[in-house]
């Protein structure tokens, strides 16, 4: 099998000499003016921590001294033709967005607040063993309010934060309470050179509001931003509690 | 946890969460299934708690952000 880690816009530049997963050495595979990079491997690659990082590893070397279009770990194919084939079919794709991500980075940003623990611990001491059953709706009833009211200030703060950072970035984008107390997980695409500029701005946040906890990380290979669900846009992802 | 530990923990959680759940996918053919993703989720759970770690340590540091160095 051939296990696919970019598609980049180089495709007359030599693969890395990094290796690849189960430590296979990296090949080119071109097709009209884009090159995908490989290597070969077996069937199953489990995402076990190794493979996982040696995927990344793969494409922060590649983003050394090309574009990347970073792919999803996971995907492989049959044979070098079908890579080809597929670079042919999404051709114009690849370099619409190639184009968009050249000479850009992608930044990760999470913020912790401290918040939410009082709330939730005062909503289960509320529970009651015998009260009354409409003293018990009564306090449910409070309860979701508080939450609500909880998120809504979350939101506003959290959207109070991202604005200048926003500001920086050619796009961006963000989830809301991944877990209560994770208030905003952001992802900033920003030139390369306004990396300091950027991070320069999360430490004045960070000063100005001592009781968040904020963690800027990156460069990293613009993932978040080839996605088919997020491309393009600034968009908010309140997704369902995995966590 | 020593700060080294949670380095890598943040490390690969900010790879977890980007490798598995974005970045292109241009062939039909993903190994992964979504129970496997599911497994590797159960360990983000655990990865997250190091997060708020390496954040309490943190916070007795002047400087406001921390570069995590993504390389393994």
């Amino acid at each position: 099998m051939i296990w696919l880690y970019a598609v980049t816009d180089r495709p007359e530049a030599e693969a890395p000499r990094v290796r690849g997963i189960e430590d296979a050495p990296l090949a080119t595979v071109c097709g009209d003016g884009l090159a995908a990079v490989v290597s070969r491997c077996l069937r199953d690659v489990p995402p076990t921590e190794g493979n996982l990082l040696r995927h990344e590893a793969v494409l922060e070397a590649l983003m050394a001294d090309r574009t990347v279009l970073p792919v999803r770990f996971g995907a492989v194919a049959s044979e070098r033709k079908r890579v080809r084939q597929a670079l042919r079919e999404r051709r114009a794709w690849c370099e619409t967005n190639l184009k968009r991500l050249r000479g850009r980075v992608e930044l990760g940003l999470r913020i912790l607040w401290g918040e939410p623990e009082g709330a939730s611990a005062g909503g289960a001491c509320a529970c009651p063993t015998t009260a009354s059953g409409r003293t018990y709706l009564l306090a449910r009833a409070e309860e979701e309010r508080q939450e609500k009211a909880r998120r809504e200030q979350a939101r506003d703060f959290a959207l109070w934060l991202h604005g200048p950072l926003e500001r920086l970035a050619a796009e961006s984008s963000y989830r809301l309470l991944v877990t209560p107390r994770m208030l905003l997980t952001g992802a900033y695409l920003v030139e390369r050179d306004r990396m300091p500029e950027f991070r320069r701005q999360v430490s004045a946040l960070g000063s100005a509001h001592p009781s968040l906890s904020l963690l800027c990380t990156g460069p990293w290979p613009p993932f978040s931003f080839v996605s088919p669900e997020l491309q393009g846009r600034t968009e908010e992802l309140v997704r369902d509690a995995r966590f | 946890m020593n700060s080294l530990a949670t380095r890598r923990e943040v490390t690969l959680l900010e790879v977890l969460d980007r490798v598995i759940d974005k970045g292109v996918v241009l062939w039909g053919e993903l190994t992964l299934s979504v129970a496997d993703v599911d497994l590797v989720y159960v360990g983000v759970k655990l990865l997250l708690s190091s997060i708020e770690t390496a954040e309490k340590m943190r916070r007795h540091a002047v400087a406001a952000t921390w570069e995590v160095d993504s390389r393994p």
